[in-house]
């Protein structure tokens, strides 16, 4: 390494092209940390757990259209045979679905007034039935009780009495303390009707990925009377594809006045739900796979100029008795001091585009070893991208050193 | 010191055969001062090059300080020229972007040699051709002669047992020539085995021997009207 000295000298009397794919380097470097920052961001949100049983869980819609269509009764009725089919483990009728883009959501605040803070909560109107069609575990408290369920007119304005919670929304209405403890707790919504925790769920989502309150959800032991009906199924393992078919066809050869439509598994709503997210990803891998190309591209384009340049300065070396590796290890040793330099801009320009994607869209802070990591591929990179050039270079004769042109 | 035996040097391409050596037969002494003339395409360089293991050749043996380098790989062959030979090039073959210091220093530093080491010989050296006061100059800040100083120092700084000079003073004018031409006769004189190439008969005349090439075949110069012959030839020639 004691060649650096004089090899860093004369790279400061060529600065011109050392500097520039310098900045490529740093440039690489910024958009790579930030970009695979973005996607491993990304990789996380989509690897959260639902919370749901998705492997075994599909929904449907109903939509009545019949003049004489009754609602309660065909709700109730749909229910009760679909629970009795063998292979189904439960169902609810719901009003919105977990990770589906839609659905409802309300603030609730731990103290009456309009002007006291709410937390934002997503709701959902499920039956007794709900958690074990969800396939959530009750942490504290109990279930809601057939008969507490009631039903729910389009616009109706008020509220049950009782509500179970995720364990992520008592925590942040009660951050202090345990969900045993949240129990009994009254909590506030529209300002100040007053809703009793009687039931806390270890997790489940809300159907929006991408809000950051995603795991705050509230269950309401109602079921709604809007004509427009969604059953929430869960079945036993390995059963779903067959009970699709199978609830599908049940429900439409009851001729009830309505319509079954929108037949589909929570894996294909989670797949359409992250779509965007896959489809960045898979963006922003292909910048960073091209722009890292391209750099190493830049790289053999600079050193096979170089080398081009300077091939009687080439042959003198070997002339003077550099051996073949010393004139690799000379090219090398200048690419590893290029790349370092651009690597030292890019640390900088890392971290100040992550603290400007940080203010601008709430994304986290990049992890401390994003740095060194991509500090150690683009330095493998380069070398790699220096390789076949400095190869040529040292199969160079030192006979060209005698050569007069 | 440095003895050549049938060497043959075969340049080959897919329409022709050139025989630049053919039993190529000379034997140099410690402390001579060999100036090997001839005319264009009569070898000389070829000579040169294999002379200071610059290319390999493909038939006879050559001894270097009593050691064959026949069948030497590459690096071996490095380490040899790096340590055994200094050479002085036509167009002095400075690296334009380092400093005198750092130029002086390239074969030092593929010696291996600890950096105090490196820098008393490239002071040393720098101080032998008068140029110890401009090392931090680059090669461009300098004249052509003062060039050729420095490479001499280049050479000498690795204390070579024999200096290949190529047409040393080929780039030069008349007086940088012989200012040049001083410091190797008084190189020569302390005792450095030195081997040139040259079209110059001025130059060939404060030899003390001289090599005549042609045709990839070496003859002994002996006489004084010989060699004003065959300057003569040289001159008309190349």
């Amino acid at each position: 390494m004691s060649e650096l000295g004089p090899i860093f000298r004369a790279l400061l009397r060529n600065k011109v092209g050392a500097f520039l794919l310098a900045l490529q380097i740093a440039l690489t470097m910024t958009i790579m940390v930030n970009a695979i920052h973005m996607i491993e961001n990304r990789s996380s949100m989509m690897a959260r757990p639902s919370g749901l049983d998705e492997a075994n869980q599909f929904y449907l819609s109903s939509n009545g259209y019949a003049e004489n269509f009754n609602e309660r009764a065909v709700v109730e009725e749909d229910l009760r045979n679909i629970r009795a089919l063998p292979g189904i483990v439960d169902v609810t009728q719901i009003n919105a679905i977990p990770l589906s883009g839609g659905g409802w959501s309300m603030g609730l605040q731990t103290e009456t007034g309009e002007d006291k803070p709410s937390v934002g909560v997503a709701v959902y109107f499920v039956d007794d039935h709900g958690i074990d069609a969800f396939g959530v575990n009750l942490i504290a408290g109990e279930n809601f009780s057939p008969t507490e369920i009631t039903y729910r007119q389009r616009n109706e304005q008020g509220w049950p009495q009782n509500i179970i919670v995720t364990e992520a929304m008592a925590k942040e209405l009660f951050p202090d303390l345990t969900p045993a403890q949240v129990i009994g707790k009254t909590t506030y919504i529209g300002g100040d009707e007053p809703m009793t925790i009687t039931g806390v769920i270890d997790q489940l989502q809300a159907p929006w990925v991408g809000w950051s309150g995603v795991e705050r959800v509230m269950l309401v032991p109602q079921r709604t009377e809007f004509r427009s009906s969604r059953y929430f199924i869960r079945t036993e393992p390995g059963q779903r594809d067959r009970m699709m078919k199978e609830v599908e066809e049940m429900l439409v050869a009851e001729d009830r006045g309505r319509l079954i439509r929108n037949v589909r598994t929570m894996e294909e709503t989670r797949d359409d739900s992250y779509r965007s997210y896959s489809a960045l990803q898979t963006i922003l891998w292909i910048i960073v796979i091209i722009l890292t190309i391209i750099t190493a591209l830049g790289i053999v384009g600079m050193v096979t100029f170089s080398v081009n340049r300077r091939r009687k300065q080439i042959g003198t070396r070997r002339a003077l008795g550099a051996s073949r590796f010393d004139i690799m290890k000379h090219f090398m040793l200048e690419n590893f001091l290029v790349t370092s330099v651009g690597l030292l801009l890019g640390v900088g320009s890392s971290i100040a585009l992550n603290i400007w994607l940080v203010d601008a869209f709430s994304l986290p802070r990049i992890g401390w070893y994003y740095i060194p990591v991509a500090m150690v591929i683009l330095w493998l990179v380069g070398q790699a991208a220096v390789f076949g050039p400095a190869r040529k270079a040292s199969q160079i004769s030192p006979a060209l050193a005698t050569r007069t042109a | 010191m440095l003895r050549m035996q049938n060497i043959r040097k075969i340049f080959k391409t897919e329409m022709v055969e050139t025989h630049a050596l053919r039993d190529f037969n000379l034997e140099v002494e410690e402390g001579d001062f060999v100036a090997v003339t001839g005319p264009s395409g009569s070898g000389k360089t070829t000579f040169l090059n294999v002379a200071g293991l610059l290319e390999t050749f493909d038939g006879g043996d050559y001894l270097l300080d009593g050691q064959s380098v026949k069948g030497m790989n590459d690096t071996q062959l490095a380490r040899l020229r790096n340590e055994k030979i200094g050479f002085i090039f036509q167009s002095f073959n400075l690296l334009p972007d380092l400093n005198l210091f750092d130029n002086v220093d390239v074969p030092l530093r593929y010696r291996g040699f600890k950096a105090a080491e490196r820098k008393r010989r490239i002071e040393e050296a720098l101080e032998v051709v008068g140029l110890a006061s401009r090392m931090k100059h680059l090669p461009a800040q300098l004249s052509g002669g003062q060039q050729q100083r420095v490479a001499i120092a280049r050479a000498l700084a690795g204390r070579p047992r024999f200096l290949l000079a190529d047409e040393p003073t080929g780039n030069l004018d008349s007086q940088m020539a012989t200012s040049v031409l001083d410091l190797m006769q008084e190189i020569n004189n302390q005792g450095t085995t030195i081997i040139m190439v040259t079209h110059d008969p001025m130059l060939a005349k404060r030899a003390s021997r001289n090599i005549f090439v042609r045709d990839g075949q070496v003859s002994e110069v002996g006489k004084e009207d010989d060699i004003v012959e065959l300057l003569h030839k040289t001159a008309q020639v190349g």
